[in-house]
């Protein structure tokens, strides 16, 4: 039998934290059961640092949809808008001033426009990546738990072997191998995609493993054997019964995931592998400020303070899901 | 003519050093450094440095990121290791410090004769010049003949020998041994026979470090181990030896690698047969190190100077604080944008010149650091070499796509209406495959080249790859059908016209790979102009000559120029240094003294 919403954003099939809970008290005119959206939010409120978190990530989507609207509102140039006459007569970029609130680069382009864009590629890496990976790692996850044996050896060792690939080296190989003209045709290519693609292999399979893991104990429940005994398909059993008892766990590790995941499209960047330019990354503007960080510090600083606030947030909101949805192991 | 990619990538860490700050308008006003090249004031030049009156006596210590490649002078292809080289070895001809077009005979005695209709080349060598220890008996012109026979040795592999000796009879077929070629009727002089008229550019050669004389009997035993083993027994002709024991084993004692080299005199050196002063009676050079906290040592402290070329902060601060102490050589090479003339959009002079006219080459220079250490590019032929005037001097030619060094718009429209286009922006289907080094600054360069494309209309797939990786796999390789490189570079072998132009636009140097010809440039009348060219003798006439072709090649715009480089150099206050015009404008150990 399913737990339904019990187990939506519950920890588990198990129902520790059940509607009801005599923890939270119940109102005088009667039992009002609180859904488990409404505890969620009860107990994810509470946590401060995670909702000035979570508006620190609204904030950020917000940029990174309407950038374009934001960037002329400020009056900003556009990202790749370049001048040199922002630059001295030996070519250093002027720093931050009231037409260029982070100053600009060495081709004279806007550090703080550049950086509203960046955010587009962190985002849009971050999140479409880790949607990548966990759709990959549910799917492969679930499929080994669910039906052991054979299925679960091999996908196992699919899992160990795509964990022993050095991602950063793979990265640079096939940045360096498929720079110009691509690699299998030109189905592979150097940029987003290709970050894209190297995030979700770098990370399903750790969200593979942990959804094994549940699986596994979850197809042992009694709520399953139910079911089962019910007549019900190992379809309707995998999507119906025990997907909806992964959840917490998938959103708080999801949550956690994307932080890294833009930390690795920064690194690629960095190398120069990921993001091509003209097209604003925090990581390459990190990497072209390098050589210059001396007499241009805001380059380097503000993509970093932005690249450093990012990943924060992401980090501080995975731990208060975390804690709002599974408070047994909150700290 | 060979590749100078190691010369080419020095001249690319030069361009690092730039960046520099923002200086007082005050203080930037310059003077004439020669040849036309201005230099802000109060920094010093190798025109400006004095070759003589030094200080006799004292240890220089070099401050060196980088260690060397090869000391070996048969091996030696590298601006960091010719200041050793060069203070250590004589070659036939050798440049002074201030001179980048007439070489003064060194180990020759005495100009060259050219003879034969340019097939034949004769050398005396001169008298009384010794080898150092362990050897110490005096160089005959066996000893050159040897020096270059074993070019050809494959153990050994020079890597010039192919492109500069090659017309050299039996060349071909030589493998280190005697070669007709290269012949020595006596002690005292060496003839070189040529399969073609080719004398100018063979003589012009000799200042490189393959003719410097190497004994054989002593070095043909390390010579027979695969790789050469001399380079760590080798011994001296020059004012400085690498210091070294009994048995002449320099490895180990000269030159620890990675750690450091020790110059010591050379006891058997004779001021009487050679021209340079030799102040120093040592140098010490200390290997690794960061390159910024290097040139603040060298600046802050005393009898020092940095090697190679130091970074960008450090140049900052010697022309902020520090202008006495910072050299500036011009004639350190160039950069431009390779376009590929054989097919795609470019194959169309017009659209070549629109680029040209649309490119805002102050802009490309000033991510190199500006005008201290650069010169707005406007033909091929650059500072210092021969040709530079006669090409069109600084100015270069006028021609209303080379008179807006910012770029103006209205010209490149002009002649994009030319090309077919009469909107004025590009309109083909075409997706240019734009490939630059992502080094700074030329990947900064790169993107300024990529926005002007695409400021003409033109769509763009721009990639950045490492600086070998673009020479070797993209732009030297025409079948990867590359149409833009932004930011090639080249410098001469030595001050000849034809070491600049030769290689990178005569149709006959394409070749698969390790091309050179980036614009894959092979117009017929340049490559018989060129033809023609390569046989005329005298540094004027030649000058002449190639400066016709620079003004051909002007006129079918068959690169887009940006930048003629210029070197910078940092040493301490109490150090003369002298840095040279040549190679790609280091110190000179053989002229540098302490104050």
């Amino acid at each position: 039998m399913s737990v339904g919403a019990a187990g939506l954003l519950g920890s588990s099939g198990s129902g520790a934290e059940a509607p009801g809970d005599l923890r939270f008290p119940l109102p005088e005119s009667g039992v009002a059961a609180l859904s488990p959206l409404q505890l969620f939010w009860r107990r994810f409120r509470q946590d401060r640092v995670a909702l000035c978190s979570l508006a620190f990530v609204v904030f950020l989507l917000v940029v990174a949809l309407a950038a374009p609207l934001i960037v002329k509102l400020l009056g900003l140039p556009g990202p790749s808008v370049q001048n040199p006459n922002l630059t001295d007569s030996f070519g250093s970029p002027l720093g931050p001033s009231l037409a260029h609130p982070f100053g600009v680069d060495q081709l004279g382009q806007d550090v703080m426009s550049r950086v509203i864009y960046g955010t587009r590629v962190a985002l849009e890496v971050g999140i479409l990546g880790t949607a990548v990976a966990t759709l990959i790692g549910v799917v492969i996850g679930t499929l080994a738990g669910f039906y052991r044996g054979f299925l679960d050896t091999l996908l196992s060792r699919l899992i160990d072997v795509v964990l022993s690939i050095p991602i950063l080296l793979l990265g640079l190989g096939i940045g360096a191998a498929c720079a110009v003209r691509g690699c299998v045709g030109g189905t592979i290519q150097p940029g987003l995609g290709l970050v894209i693609f190297l995030i979700a292999l770098a990370n399903w399979t750790y969200i593979a493993r942990i959804v094994r893991g549940l699986v596994l104990s979850l197809r042992e429940s009694e709520f399953v054997q139910a079911s089962r005994a019910l007549g019900a398909s190992d379809t309707r059993i995998m999507f119906r019964e025990i997907f909806p008892n992964l959840l917490a766990p998938i959103i708080v590790y999801s949550t956690l995931l994307i932080p890294l995941n833009i930390l690795l499209e920064a690194g690629l960047s960095f190398l120069g592998v990921g993001i091509r330019p003209p097209t604003a990354s925090w990581g390459q503007m990190i990497a072209a400020a390098t050589p210059i960080f001396n007499t241009a510090w805001w380059y380097m600083t503000f993509p970093g303070l932005a690249l450093l606030l990012t990943v924060l947030a992401f980090n501080l909101l995975g731990d208060g899901l975390q804690d709002a949805l599974n408070p047994r192991v909150a700290r | 003519m060979s590749p100078t990619r190691k010369l080419c990538s020095a001249a690319l860490a030069a361009a690092l050093a730039l960046g520099l700050a923002a200086c007082g308008s005050s203080s930037n006003s310059s003077v004439s450094g020669g040849s036309g090249i201005a230099v802000t004031k109060g920094v010093q030049t190798p025109r400006t440095e004095s070759q003589s009156g030094g200080k006799r006596g004292g240890t220089l210590t070099v401050l060196n990121h980088t260690d060397f490649e090869q000391l070996d002078p048969g091996l030696s292809y590298y601006n960091i290791d010719y200041e050793v080289v060069y203070a250590t070895q004589r070659p036939l001809f050798s440049y002074k410090p201030n001179s980048f077009s007439e070489p003064t005979p060194d180990m020759a005695a005495e100009p060259a004769k050219i003879s034969g209709g340019g097939k034949t080349i004769t050398v005396h060598i001169r008298k009384g010049v010794h080898f150092s220890p362990p050897v110490n008996r005096e160089v005959t012109s066996a000893d050159v003949a040897y020096a270059i026979e074993r070019g050809a040795n494959p153990n050994v592999g020079n890597p010039y020998f192919p492109s500069y000796f090659s017309s050299l009879e039996g060349a071909a077929k030589a493998n280190g041994g005697p070669f007709p070629g290269i012949t020595t009727p006596n002690k005292s002089t060496i003839v070189f026979h040529l399969t073609e008229p080719k004398a100018p550019i063979v003589l012009a050669a000799l200042v490189l470090p393959l003719s410097a004389p190497v004994p054989e009997e002593y070095a043909k035993r390390f010579d027979a181990m695969k790789p050469t083993e001399y380079g760590n027994y080798q011994v001296a002709t020059g004012p400085y030896m690498l210091e070294n024991d009994s048995a002449g084993k320099v490895l180990g004692i000269g030159y620890v690698p990675g750690k450091s080299a020790t110059l010591v005199r050379n006891p058997n050196w004779n001021a009487a047969t050679d021209f340079r002063p030799a102040y120093l009676n040592q140098i010490d050079i200390e290997l690794g190190g960061d390159t910024t906290v290097i040139g603040r040592q060298v600046l802050e402290g005393s009898d020092m100077v940095q090697n190679e070329t130091p970074a960008q902060p450090i140049v900052r601060l010697a022309y902020e604080k520090f202008r006495s102490q910072l050299e500036i050589s011009p004639g350190a090479g160039d950069h431009y944008i390779a376009v590929n003339n054989k097919q795609g959009p470019f194959s169309n002079v017009n659209l070549r010149k629109a680029f040209w006219a649309a490119l805002d080459r102050t802009a490309m220079n000033k991510a190199r650091g500006g005008e201290l250490v650069t010169n707005v590019m406007t033909h091929f032929i650059y500072p210092e070499i021969p040709g530079f005037e006669q090409a069109g001097g600084l100015k270069g030619p006028q021609v209303d796509y080379n008179d807006y060094p910012e770029g103006n718009m209205a010209v490149a429209a002009k002649y994009m209406k030319l090309a077919g286009y009469p909107s004025g922006k590009y309109t083909g289907s075409k997706t240019l495959q734009v490939v630059g080094s992502n080094e700074s600054p030329s990947a900064e360069d790169a993107e300024i080249a990529n926005q002007t494309l695409k400021n003409l209309g033109f769509k763009t797939k721009l990639t950045l790859v490492e600086d070998s990786v673009m020479y070797s796999k993209y732009c030297g390789t025409p079948a990867e059908e590359i149409d833009v490189c932004p930011n090639v570079g080249w410098v001469a072998d030595f001050g000849d016209p034809q070491a600049v132009l030769d290689v990178a636009f005569n149709g006959k140097n394409i070749v698969s790979t390790g091309n050179n010809n980036w614009g894959l440039v092979n117009n017929p009348e340049i490559n018989k102009a060129m033809e023609a060219a390569e046989l005329v003798v005298g540094v004027q006439p030649r000058a002449e000559a190639w400066a016709q072709i620079d003004r051909k090649l002007v006129a079918q715009a068959v690169a887009i120029p940006f930048d003629w480089d210029k070197n910078p150099n940092v040493e301490s206050k109490d150090v003369a240094g002298v840095g040279d015009l040549w190679n790609t404008g280091q110190w000179d150990y053989s002229y540098t003294s302490l104050k």
